[in-house]
């Protein structure tokens, strides 16, 4: 669910998009560069784009019945990284709203700090962290997968609280009704979108342990493993 | 160029103009462009429609209550239904807008024009690859989905999940593996890094972008004259 077209009163339009320019900025650059070092990139970087536009248009079965679209932001975050991913979610984000009128081109700015900037890190961070801890890689990838969907939607939250205040209790009752419409309906959806994320990671280790590992997401893995085998070894 | 005048335009006056009248006489202007002159049938634009417009009521409702205040923890807003009213018949005709675009301009006529415009090559020429990989991947994913069905795939929950999980996973390998073909009949044909493409030259027609503008003057000025008498 992106904010839509016309939402946002345009000093907060403006604002966003100045909020997210930096990030995707720096990873336009990075991708321009990657591009030019090695031309090939172009098209495994279109193809990663491609897959995280059909990944939120797949029809997500929420735990409470209802049907959702998932954001794909925490599975793309762990396969290409945050700063990729502000690209690759921006070009996402621009063709839901030119193709399907999904979000705005004056709300692309918002919709952008929240689904392609602040989705992807803090689902990574999470991911990270686990793994840094040892966690399984599909532990940490639900909760990647997860706090991405949910992080998501409490910026959408804080975003349409901070555009529209209430009149009674200011910023603070506006977040709660936007969050308890916007967020808290969401979390069943992130748990959904959790367990599509670890199925969709569990096949690809069958099926893509040569992609992943080149992607680096099974690097950590097998230096987890090592880590693992020296400590065991230093235990004996 | 043309198309995006009066699209793009109507989409700005729907943001800028007062709602009451402005947005909703750009929202009755630009559905009768739709429906008339741009020829999309009225399901297709309901099916494309339906869902920015859930947004737009499931947001402006929440305008219709207060937290806190004398009357209760929840109440009803004093201007609640005025600024619920306001916010919808903006977005709403603001989305219509950007729908009018969406139905009648190709992605693949305004992409590669970004260059011109000073958008970096590589950009463009990732965003054209994403954009026409993304067709043939939903129509693979439609086929794939098709299949499971055929197979029982989504008779129960948990053959419904295990089926959606390996429809993720397949996107996955099929665009990879979509991106390594291309790349190896690329190199076949002396790929050096720029993805040329014919991109036809366009005529912009100056009578249907002096309507365009004549319309939207016409829309601003009607606002500003039925302004005061309405409100």
């Amino acid at each position: 669910m992106h904010i839509a077209e016309g939402f946002l009163p345009p000093v907060h339009a403006v604002a966003w998009g100045a909020a997210s320019a930096p990030f995707v900025v720096h990873g336009a650059r990075s991708l321009i560069r990657e591009v030019r070092e090695h031309p090939e990139s172009t098209l495994l970087l279109g193809a990663s784009g491609a897959f995280t536009f059909v990944l939120s248009a797949l029809k997500l079965p929420s735990v409470t019945g209802s049907c959702s679209h998932p954001t794909g932001t925490g599975l793309g975050a762990v396969l290409f990284r945050p700063p990729v991913m502000a690209v690759l979610g921006t070009i996402t984000l621009l063709f839901q709203s030119l193709l399907l009128a999904h979000g705005g081109l004056t709300t692309l700015g918002a919709n952008v700090f929240s689904m392609a900037i602040v989705g992807p890190w803090a689902g990574y961070g999470v991911y990270r962290l686990l793994r840094r801890y040892e966690a399984p890689l599909m532990v940490a990838v639900f909760f990647g997968a997860f706090v991405a969907d949910l992080s998501t939607y409490c910026v959408t939250s804080v975003q349409l609280a901070l555009a529209f205040p209430d009149p009674g209790s200011g910023f603070v009752g506006a977040l709660g009704k936007f969050g308890s419409i916007f967020a808290v309906t969401q979390i069943p959806l992130a748990v959904s979108e959790g367990l599509l994320t670890v199925l969709v990671m569990r096949m690809l280790v069958q099926s893509s342990r040569g992609e992943l590992t080149r992607l680096g997401v099974l690097v950590s893995s097998v230096a987890g493993r090592e880590r693992a085998e020296s400590a065991e070894a230093v235990a004996r | 160029m043309d198309k995006a005048v009066l699209s793009l335009g109507l989409t700005a006056l729907a943001i800028s103009l007062p709602p009451w009248p402005g947005a909703a006489l750009v929202l009755v202007a630009t559905l009768a462009v739709l429906l008339g002159p741009a020829g999309v049938p009225g399901r297709r634009l309901w099916r494309a429609y339906r869902v920015p417009l859930g947004f737009c009521v499931t947001g402006a409702l929440t305008l219709l209550v207060q937290v806190g205040g004398p009357d209760g923890f929840v109440s009803p807003a004093e201007d609640g239904p005025l600024r619920a009213g306001e916010l919808l018949l903006r977005t709403s005709a603001a989305s219509l807008g950007v729908l009018l675009f969406a139905f009648t301009t190709p992605l693949s006529d305004l992409l590669p024009r970004l260059v011109r415009a000073g958008v970096p090559a590589p950009l463009v020429d990732v965003a054209l690859v994403t954009y026409r990989m993304s067709f043939l991947l939903l129509d693979s994913v439609r086929r794939v989905r098709e299949a499971q069905a055929a197979r029982l795939g989504h008779t129960t929950r948990a053959a419904a999940w295990r089926s959606l999980g390996g429809l993720g996973a397949t996107a996955f390998v099929r665009s990879f593996d979509r991106a390594a073909r291309l790349q190896t009949g690329l190199a076949g044909r002396g790929y050096d890094g720029t993805l040329r493409v014919l991109v036809p030259e366009t005529r912009i027609s100056v009578r249907f972008t002096v309507l365009s503008v004549a319309l939207l003057a016409a829309l601003a000025a009607l606002t500003l004259v039925l302004e005061r008498p309405l409100s």
